[in-house]
């Protein structure tokens, strides 16, 4: 295989899903996926299913899915009497495209000469999708209708025939028919982009000459992925980790995971894991692999994302587990189990590769939905509010304040976009002292906002890590867990799930704090140098307390510049650190 | 405004990091003459002034300086601004260090950002605006006051005043500002409408954060260079490129040191604008490549695309007006490398400066872009260009380290050499596709105006890859920006947030805020005191469907109702995405005004050359092209206007070498600029 043509065609083939990305970004409607790129964009084999190429402005947690996703398309097309051109399907279907209900998939085949050539696929968040709750976060659903209403794999276009009925049923079932609208053909006009991109290079190199190129381009990113792996010590490495309670019922549930590598192969037990939640904090098994493949992508960011590089790795999951979600379980607030997934992987790599391995970030998702019509308008209006958080340390430094969540690249809308388009105002949007892990190297602070109600409208929560903290590594301290706190005319509550709450009114000028927790910390807190510690204090991102408790640090107050200050006293603390080693 | 009376001598002259580059002219156009000389970062009037000695430019003939500068990007990156302190509604001081919820890199975990004031110099006032602009709680006195103690006793040097919702009402952040220049008028203030009338608390409160930041040592900057410049015996005026290609007085930098980060590579865009615009076409893509990178822009008409932010840094956006430049790690110094797949890639890692390439013999070992060039004898090893202090590059050591690079591959070391620039070129060219057809532009309509020290060795391969059917080489390509301060207009935007449904607004309230802001655009062009020779205003809405976030830039006149905006807005956006989305209905989501004060603007009708043969070659190479070609090598100095000379051949001149590859044919233009075309 000619060196250069390859390098040429992998570049290509990476600029068209690109392509397809912006495209969507630049012509969506609804914010979430405009403003937070909640989408993704992949081109495939046609018989495998393996992923060519995938769009490097989506979001990570569609990493690996989309293949899942499109694999399992092409076995359900093939009994109905496989793809032709013009044909553009599509589908939500959970257990089959491994998110929630709200990430809706579109693929469209790909002919050349007549032959089937690659699969086009799009993903896009849409911001409503029927079901009892506005925006489909539904912390109190008991089975996936209670969540929306379910896509299963169809034709949207009949060889080139718009399907008129179908668009009607969504416009007619979601809250935000002409967003939704929108947003779908937005979706279909991307695969004008990849089709103009594949034809150009068909074009150029011939139709076998690519084909042997992807092939090839496959093999060798297996054989990148397997160089990294091999890095890795071989050994049996075991974590486990909890999400608080699924909204129903308050117990803990476990995910737990045995993670053996050998040689240049990785193999993900997660046996060990609790049955399904009767609430919505399952997780489908394609986004549980996807999850692990993200770990590692943070921690070897230039493996790249195509189907050979999924090669070197196998599972076991139990199907029908909290992590291998089966109908009628509930799926919306998948984000939650995603997030200890992806902390157990970091829990079993911290053993095996510490200075490699960033200690856990806040890890819940927390999504506030706020819902209701708008005074002014009479509209329904839908308001998003994820929680931001702190990210671990790691062995070269802090971690990260108002991180977006590892597998997703989303951001906080403005405070005053939001109050020109929701009625409620922002009290306080601040970050959250003392909220990282105690470390040598400290995990970043998490953030706190408050906000008010200027008119009657529903909230719902779907949060976790309130009894279960992002944990340290490496001899770190865990973080602050979340709080979630609601002023109902004049009196303070906490949700009786604590982290969990399914539409709850809020009259005018009730209101909605929340806490989220920060990073874990890395290494042991005793060796976090004494200047660091100083500018925790000036910049209070601690308290005296944790100084003291948690650093071992003896502190006294000062004035400075016309306010107190706190200062270590250097002397002291060495002797209480001293004390504390023997 | 004074009517120009009589064209003068003019300089421009653009202080990069490594070089100060200098352009004079007689006309305001053609170079009388040209020069690099060393910049000289502890003090860049230092290296502008050692400019004007070296080209020996007469002070007394001088009419104007025109000046790009990158003081201020380095200053932001390099965090070597003003102490500050920043003031927020309450609640909110952390806004500033929070950002919107993000992280530095797509894949990795262990970023960070270093916020320009830290969180014990942010300090909130209990006051409140709402969105649409009612005040619900007053500035108290008595808690400035006490705040102002604490910032005094802190020893800030400027103050940035941020409250939410101040772009729809100043009132507040006016009064706290007004409190607190009584209470020490040595601060500088500066409070975040009065520079960014838009919403987006974040966005705007960096904004104001970056102006604060550099105020202070802009304006110091700016007395230093004019004191300078009186001394050599120039008192006339001197013009400071901006990022949106405008001009504005020196003397007036200060209260404009946000606006002139991108300086350098607006000037750039604005020559190559106008070269294209005088060359015939109307739609250009501009590519610049240096050492590390290569800078990409789009023309429409003869205007630069201009983008209302950017990113200087991690969490460090800037809410301006300015021309948008793309910006991709490839340059001469990007390194070769064999990934761990096997895979051939080269950048976005540069050797820079130093060590370099490893032919410049300063140590380099990883091949590099500009060892790929040498290999294949594309550059002259024996007469290298540039202020290289080099008589000779080392090919042999360049072999060698391409050679090694080839054994992994399985390639000989011209294949390799070849398959290096097989692969910057198409990752220039990507880039270069993404900013026409993504915007549902067709790139064969476009000329590339290639410049930069390295970018007309690639300018071939660019338009071959992307289709282009005609690369523009100007007459200086290693100082066009330089040229670019030459030939730019004096510009002010002036724009401010409407946030609301088109529908619901009166014709006669646009027009009023049209007025408004053509009002105060005009007042800061007299203001500037720049002779200009005609001023010219345009307005813009921004606009986007409901429910949008991005939103797109709509040009419109006063006096369109809204039907008629909106049937623009469906122009554009049909333009931009190749549909619309028919029947949701328009929010405009903020208006913008530029005033352009139009200096020189004569665009030269040049009669077509007559066809001149191509002149003897000064020398022929063996040049690699797929194979060893007998090369002819020319001067640029020996070809006139009407000159055609056909590919392969190289042009040499002091400040770049040009590639016409085999099957292209290079034309020189009446402007002197080589045009050179796909046969």
């Amino acid at each position: 295989m000619d060196p250069v043509t390859l390098a040429v065609v992998r570049g290509a083939m990476e600029q068209i899903a690109d392509e397809m990305d912006l495209h969507l970004i630049h012509a969506a409607i609804s914010p979430i996926i405009s403003e937070t790129n909640d989408c993704a964009h992949g081109i495939f084999l046609p018989n495998s299913g393996e992923t060519i190429a995938q769009g490097r402005f989506g979001l990570p947690v569609f990493l690996a899915n989309m293949q899942f996703t499109v694999q399992n398309l092409i076995t359900h097309v093939e009994g109905k009497g496989g793809f032709k051109p013009g044909d553009v399907w599509i589908l939500n279907d959970p257990y089959r495209c491994g998110t929630h209900l709200q990430d809706v998939v579109l693929v469209a085949p790909h002919f050349v000469n007549g032959e089937l050539f690659a699969l086009l696929a799009s993903t896009g968040h849409w911001m409503d999708i029927g079901g009892s709750v506005p925006g489909g976060w539904a912390p109190a659903a008991l089975d996936i209708h209670t969540e929306g209403i379910i896509i299963p794999p169809v034709r949207l276009y009949h060889e080139g025939q718009l399907n008129e009925g179908l668009v009607s049923m969504f416009t007619g079932n979601v809250r935000l028919p002409t967003q939704i609208e929108g947003d779908l053909f937005a979706m279909s006009n991307v695969f004008h982009v990849g089709r103009r991109g594949l034809d150009a290079l068909v074009q150029r190199y011939g139709k076998d000459m690519l084909g042997e190129c992807i092939s090839e381009l496959n093999d060798r990113s297996e054989q990148q992925m397997r160089s990294y792996i091999s890095e890795i010590p071989n050994g049996v490495y075991h974590a486990e980790d909890f999400m608080d309670n699924d909204g129903i019922v308050d117990s803990p549930i476990k995910i737990a995971l045995k993670l053996t590598v050998e040689d240049s192969s990785l193999h993900f037990d997660f046996t060990g894991s609790d049955p399904a939640a009767r609430g919505p904090l399952n997780l489908a098994r394609s986004t549980t692999q996807s999850t692990c493949f993200i770990a590692l992508k943070h921690i070897f960011a230039d493996v790249p994302v195509n189907g050979g590089a999924f090669r070197p790795t196998s599972f076991d999951i139990t199907e029908g587990s909290v992590i291998s979600a089966a109908y009628p379980s509930p799926v919306s607030g998948y984000l939650e189990p995603i997030g200890r997934v992806f902390d157990t992987v970091i829990g079993a790599l911290a053993q095996a590769i510490p200075d490699r391995t960033p200690a856990p970030a806040f890890g819940t998702v927390g999504v506030v939905t706020a819902g209701g019509k708008h005074p002014d308008t009479d509209d329904y209006f839908v308001a998003v509010f994820p929680y931001p958080g702190g990210y671990g340390g790691h062995s070269k430094g802090d971690g990260l304040v108002h991180g977006t969540p590892p597998v997703s690249m989303a951001n906080f809308m403005s405070i005053e976009a939001s109050e020109h388009r929701y009625p409620l105002e922002f009290e306080e949007f601040a970050l959250r002292e003392d909220s990282g892990g105690p470390g040598r190297f400290r995990g970043g602070c998490g953030t706190q906002y408050r906000f008010r109600a200027l008119s009657e409208f529903v909230i719902s929560v779907l949060g976790d890590r309130q009894d279960h903290r992002p944990f340290g590594i490496a001899g770190g301290g865990p973080a602050a867990p979340s709080v979630v706190r609601l002023g109902l005319g004049g009196e303070e509550k906490i949700p009786p799930m604590r982290s969990k709450l399914e539409k709850q009114k809020l009259m005018p000028g009730d209101s909605l704090f929340a806490a989220t927790p920060g990073g874990g910390g890395f290494g042991d807190p005793n060796d976090r140098p004494f200047d660091a510690i100083q500018e925790d204090l000036d910049l209070g991102y601690i308290s005296r307390e944790t100084a003291e408790s948690s650093y071992g640090v003896v502190v006294c107050e000062e004035r400075h510049a016309g306010r107190k200050r706190l200062v270590i006293d250097v002397d002291a603390s060495k002797v209480k650190r001293r004390k504390t080693c023997a | 405004m004074k009517e120009e009376t009589d064209v003068s001598d003019v300089v421009g002259i653009d202080v990069g990091g490594t070089f100060t580059d200098l352009f004079y002219s007689r006309d305001g156009i053609h170079a009388e003459r040209i020069c690099k000389v060393p910049s000289t970062p502890h003090d860049p009037s230092v290296g502008l002034l050692d400019a004007l000695n070296a080209a020996e430019v007469p002070a007394k003939d001088l009419d104007l300086i025109l000046h790009g500068t990158t003081i201020a990007t380095n200053a932001v990156i390099e965090r070597v601004g003003a102490k500050c302190g920043l003031v927020t509604t309450k609640g909110f001081r952390d806004v500033l260090e929070l950002g919107r919820r993000d992280r530095p890199d797509f894949y990795g975990l262990t970023g960070k950002q270093n916020p320009l004031i830290p969180r014990n110099l942010r300090l909130e006032v209990d006051e409140r605006t709402t969105f649409n602009g009612e005040v619900v709680r007053d500035v108290d006195k008595a808690e400035v006051a006490a705040l102002a103690e604490i910032l005094k006793a802190e020893d800030v040097g400027a103050i940035v005043v941020s409250f939410l919702h101040s772009y729809a009402n100043p009132a507040n952040e006016d009064r706290v500002a007004e409190l607190l220049r009584l209470f020490n008028p040595e601060w500088e203030i500066v409070t975040s409408a009065s520079i960014n009338r838009e919403y987006y608390e974040f966005e705007r409160t960096s904004t104001a954060t970056i102006q604060a930041f550099l105020q202070p040592l802009i304006k110091g900057y700016s007395e230093k260079l004019l004191k300078r410049l009186s001394d050599w015996g120039f008192d006339r005026q001197t013009l400071v490129m901006q990022s949106n290609g405008g001009l504005v007085p020196a003397s007036h930098l200060g209260q404009h040191a946000a606006q002139i980060v991108r300086s350098g590579p607006a000037a750039g865009v604005t020559a190559a604008a106008r070269i294209a615009s005088e060359a015939g076409f109307d739609r250009a893509i501009t590519g610049d490549m240096g050492g590390t990178s290569y800078d990409v822009a789009v023309v429409i008409d003869g205007e630069p695309e201009i983008t209302p932010a950017t990113n200087l840094d991690f969490r460090l956006p800037l809410r301006v007006s300015m021309i948008n430049v793309h910006t991709i790690g490839a340059g001469g110094g990007s390194i070769a490398n064999v990934d761990r797949a096997g895979i051939l890639t080269v950048g976005p890692r540069s050797a820079r400066a130093r060590p370099g390439p490893v032919c410049f013999g300063f140590g380099g070992t990883e091949p590099t872009v500009t060892d790929a060039n040498v290999v294949l004898a594309r550059i002259n090893a024996h007469d290298p260009i540039g202020l290289t202090d080099l008589d000779q590059l080392d090919v042999d050591a360049a072999r060698t380290a391409i050679g090694k690079l080839g054994d992994k591959l399985g390639l000989s070391v011209e294949e390799t050499a070849e398959a290096i620039l097989a692969i910057v070129n198409q990752n220039m060219a990507g880039r270069t596709r993404l900013l026409s057809i993504e915007r549902g532009y067709d790139p064969r309509d476009f000329a590339l105006v290639i410049f930069g020290g390295a970018g007309p060795l690639h300018g071939a391969a660019i338009i071959r890859e992307v289709g282009i059917k005609t690369m523009i080489v100007p007459p200086a390509p290693g100082v066009l920006c330089a040229m670019g301060c030459v030939v730019a207009d004096v510009r002010y935007d002036v724009s401010q947030t409407v946030a609301r449904a088109t529908s619901d607004i009166e014709t006669g309230e646009l027009d009023d805020r049209m007025n408004e802001q053509e009002l105060e655009g005009r007042r800061k062009l007299e203001e500037s005191g720049v002779a200009v020779k005609t001023t010219l205003v345009r307005h813009y809405a921004e606009m986007a469907y409901r429910g949008q976030i991005h939103a797109l830039r709509v040009a419109i006149e006063k006096g369109w109702d809204t039907n008629r905006i909106d049937a623009a807005f469906d122009e554009a956006y049909r333009a931009e995405y190749g549909n619309t989305l028919g029947e949701i209905s328009t929010t405009i989501v903020s208006l913008r005004t530029v005033v352009e004060g139009q200096r020189e603007h004569e665009k030269r009708t040049l009669p077509e050359p007559a066809r001149l043969p191509p002149p003897a070659p000064y020398d022929r190479r063996q040049v690699h092209f797929t194979k060893w070609w007998d090369t002819p090598i020319y001067k640029r100095d020996t070809l006139y206007p009407g000159t055609v000379i056909e590919g392969p051949c190289i042009v040499e001149q002091p400040d770049t070498t040009i590639i016409i590859e085999p099957g292209m044919s290079g034309r020189i233009d009446a402007f002197e600029n080589i045009l050179v075309e796909v046969a």
